[in-house]
């Protein structure tokens, strides 16, 4: 070092930490051309750091707290002096004077995010369906049926409100007979013609509703509530080739592994902050009814296909579902499960050919269909079978 | 300058700490941060964790010398994601129990545990990794011990506390400080806690009285005037008419009784909770040992009572200001939209916003906790405090190495993270 050097030099005092202990040294620091020179109270060089290992620490503001990167020894020089200070910034680029460098790398981490979240939305509307769709073939028809008889036990008794047990279900009491059987042959036309893989099961059972809905692996519940408000076999037949649709697109098994894949999407990875859960609550209603919409379109032209193959009325679904909701208030579209009740109306007659057809059933048969959750009483001759089914035989009141 | 006059300056070796952070800059650091993980659905939150932490740390000065947060958000992220591998597959196998019907209520016991203790787990090893990226004086502390130990200490000792009705709480807490403290160190500087539980009941019993207290003597009351028999026989009969019999058989009387107790314990609960925190800090922040340092606390109640009013303040102050926006956007929204007759259009832009302000309300007064309490908390904490032996801080020897983020990522996982 030349007498010269060491006057041009810019130096200063810090706090100087070597690592091995707590001990703190007072030093002088010369900022020399390649290297910070640390020199101690006896005029000795304690260390020598080269400006490209140089890294600063977190400090308080005036504090530039340097240590060196790839030590295990956490050595730490603090410099309080602003002008020393000012002149290890102009030498040693690690340390990142002003800091934007690592507001480029936050502005990086900012943007990759938001492209995070845009693909996972984009995944959600597009690919969760054509995975599901793909995946479908796959899941074996014994998986379905399995999964439909687990949740059958809790459906069924959700829906029975009134624990009827066994009188839940209308038509099963000896009297009923007719009714069944006008109800086996509409479901035997519908069936025969759709060439199901699963053996479709229809229950009407007492709920007030006009309502029916499938289950996965056949199995199909008719609300009493729909059986009082058709006015043809067709328009009953016409839900009921709507449910059939559900069944043959196997759309139990669609919901469970879009819900699945949309939980995966949402719950684990994002959202884990506060006022984040509504966002996934949200992000996930929105997507899955606009799932269910596509899905009851589906259905709806699957029905409207399957009358057209027995002969029925293609657009009686259309007629039923306008009398059903002729006085309901359908709420949020974003939200609905299925599609507005006027675009199904309109999609169904776009399809549908109008043309003169019989009816499905014969007038006998319909009229004993639609006898079928009437009180026993009527026809006289019907045994007790406990007190169940007596409760049940008062007329249960519609639940809504 | 002369190497003489840099090394004349002498350094007072005081006991004092301080802390030097302005609110104006956390206020700053809180709410960018708050509107980058709003954007980034939550990815951003590692990085704010980290900026935290590096300012409450720096800001804390020991007998003359800060606090060095070396931790990096990176750190956190990898953490993050090794704890989703593992939870997720827990989650999973859970859900499979739950579907069949002959386990289910078991499993859900059996879950609910296994969760709790991964927490605690999660919390120990996360005060590990924070412990061992504190550096002071150019030595970082650490922590031994087994998560595992602690974690079953602390389950056992959560049950006790319950069947206690919160009596063994102190000893709870002496305990497992105790356990924390004996397996921290900075440096070879071994730590211990000297807070005793009997110490803390006797500051704790008059807040449990007027908290429990209601609660116990109603129970008691009730159990005297009730004629349970008659009750159990109607609800096992499970009719659903049978509220007006229930309300017979308790009475006027009976339900003035829960009432006023439910009452006086929730008021009582309201009431005293900054002082219960005032105890706590003061307790925990006084029992401190490392080597022959000791600490003291002169943290007053008023002071925290202060930082709750101050709190309230705050929130019923926004929470007007986004009812006000709130209304104002609807009415704009109303505007920009109505020419269009689109309902589609509307409906999304009311979905749309009421989501955004039921998030901005959340996120914005979680903000204001953050600044007002948990950093005030810590404000007041450390300048209240006082060391003693401070000397013993010269001399410690550098030990230890860094461990990985694991049980931050747990933690954050399974939501039960702290600072």
């Amino acid at each position: 070092m030349t007498f010269a050097s060491y006057y041009v030099m810019p130096s200063g005092p810090a706090s100087y930490f070597d690592g091995t202990g707590s001990a703190r040294h007072d030093v002088l620091v010369q900022a020399a051309a390649r290297e910070l020179r640390i020199i101690g109270a006896d005029r000795r060089v304690l260390d020598e750091w080269s400006y490209a290992d140089l890294r600063r620490m977190s400090a308080p503001d005036g504090v530039l707290r340097l240590g060196r990167s790839g030590e295990t020894l956490l050595a730490r020089l603090e410099v309080r002096d602003r002008t020393l200070a000012a002149a290890i910034e102009d030498r040693a680029v690690t340390l990142d004077r002003g800091g934007a460098a690592e507001r480029a790398l936050r502005r990086k981490v900012v943007g990759l995010s938001l492209a995070a979240a845009a693909s996972l939305i984009v995944t959600a509307i597009v690919g969760v369906p054509a995975l599901t769709s793909r995946l479908i073939p796959l899941v074996p028809l014994a998986v379905e049926l399995k999964l439909g008889n687990a949740v059958d036990k809790q459906i069924r008794s959700a829906l029975d409100a009134r624990h009827l047990g066994a009188a839940f279900a209308c038509g099963n009491g000896p009297g009923k007979t007719a009714g069944r059987e006008a109800l086996q042959k509409l479901v035997g036309r519908l069936a025969a013609a759709a060439a199901l893989p699963f053996h479709l099961h229809v229950d009407v059972v007492r709920r007030g509703e006009p309502n029916a809905f499938a289950l996965p692996g056949g199995h199909i519940y008719v609300y009493k509530g729909l059986i009082d408000k058709a006015q043809s076999p067709d328009e009953l037949a016409g839900v009921l080739a709507h449910e059939i649709g559900h069944v043959a697109h196997r759309d139990g098994t669609r919901t469970v592994l879009q819900t699945a894949g949309l939980s995966f999407l949402f719950g684990m990875m994002l959202g884990d902050f506060v006022g984040g859960g509504a966002v996934v609550i949200a992000a996930k209603t929105v997507l899955r009814s606009s799932y269910s919409r596509r899905v009851e379109a589906a259905a709806d032209a699957y029905s409207v296909g399957l009358m057209g193959k027995v002969g029925g009325d293609p657009r009686a679904l259309g007629v039923m579902l306008a009398r059903i909701v002729s006085d309901k208030d359908e709420g949020m579209k974003i939200l609905l499960d299925h599609p507005e009740t006027k675009d199904r109306i309109s999609a169904i007659n776009a399809v549908a050919i109008a043309g003169v057809t019989t009816p499905l059933l014969a007038a006998a048969d319909w009229s004993a269909l639609k006898q079928i959750c009437a009180p026993r009483a009527a026809d006289g001759t019907a045994a007790k079978t406990g007190q169940a089914a007596k409760a049940a035989d008062q007329g249960v009141p519609p639940q809504r | 300058m002369t190497t003489a006059e840099v090394f004349s300056s002498p350094v007072a070796a005081t006991g004092a700490v301080a802390f030097l952070g302005k609110e104006g800059a956390y206020w700053r650091l809180r709410i960018k941060g708050a509107a980058l993980i709003m954007v980034t659905l939550g990815i951003y939150r590692f990085w704010l964790a980290t900026d935290v932490r590096r300012f409450l740390w720096s800001n804390t000065e020991i007998a003359g010398e800060t606090l060095e947060y070396n931790g990096l958000a990176t750190e956190l992220l990898v953490g993050f994601l090794l704890a989703i591998a593992i939870v997720v597959p827990l989650y999973t196998a859970f859900a499979i129990a739950a579907l069949a019907d002959t386990v289910a209520l078991a499993s859900v016991a059996l879950g609910f545990l296994l969760v709790a203790l991964l927490g605690e787990f999660a919390l120990y090893r996360a005060r590990r990794y924070r412990l061992t990226r504190t550096v002071f004086r150019g030595v970082r502390f650490d922590q031994h011990g087994s998560a595992w130990n602690y974690a079953l200490r602390a389950l056992a000792w959560w049950a006790v506390v319950i069947l206690t009705l919160g009596l063994a709480y102190p000893w709870a807490q002496a305990s497992l400080q105790r356990f924390k403290m004996r397996n921290t160190s900075y440096g070879d500087l071994p730590g211990a806690f000297d807070g005793s539980g009997s110490a803390l009941f006797v500051r704790g019993l008059p807040i449990w009285l007027l908290v429990v207290g209601p609660l116990v003597t109603a129970i008691v009351a009730l159990s005297v005037l009730i004629d349970w028999d008659a009750l159990n026989a109607i609800i096992a009969r499970g009719d659903a008419d049978a509220t007006a019999e229930i309300m017979g058989i308790i009475g006027y009387r009976g339900f003035g009784i829960g009432l006023a107790a439910v009452g006086t314990s929730l008021g009582a609960a309201v009431l005293l909770y900054p002082l219960f925190q005032a105890v706590m800090l003061r307790w925990w922040i006084s029992g401190l040992r490392f080597g022959a340092v000791t600490v003291a606390s002169r943290l007053r109640t008023a002071q925290v009572y202060r930082v709750y009013l101050r709190f309230i303040f705050y929130v019923l102050l926004f929470v007007l200001l986004a009812l006000f926006v709130g209304i104002a956007c609807l009415f704009v929204i109303d505007a920009l939209l109505r020419p269009a007759h689109d309902a589609n259009l509307a409906e999304l832009a009311a979905s749309a916003m009421t989501v955004c302000l039921y998030v901005v309300v959340a996120l914005g007064a979680s903000t204001i906790y953050q600044v007002v309490v948990t950093a005030a908390m810590w404000r007041l904490g450390t300048q209240s405090a006082e060391l003693s032996g401070a000397q013993a801080l010269e001399s410690v020897r550098a030990e230890g190495m860094p461990v990985s983020a694991l049980g931050e990522g747990l933690a954050d996982a399974l939501g039960v993270g702290g600072i």
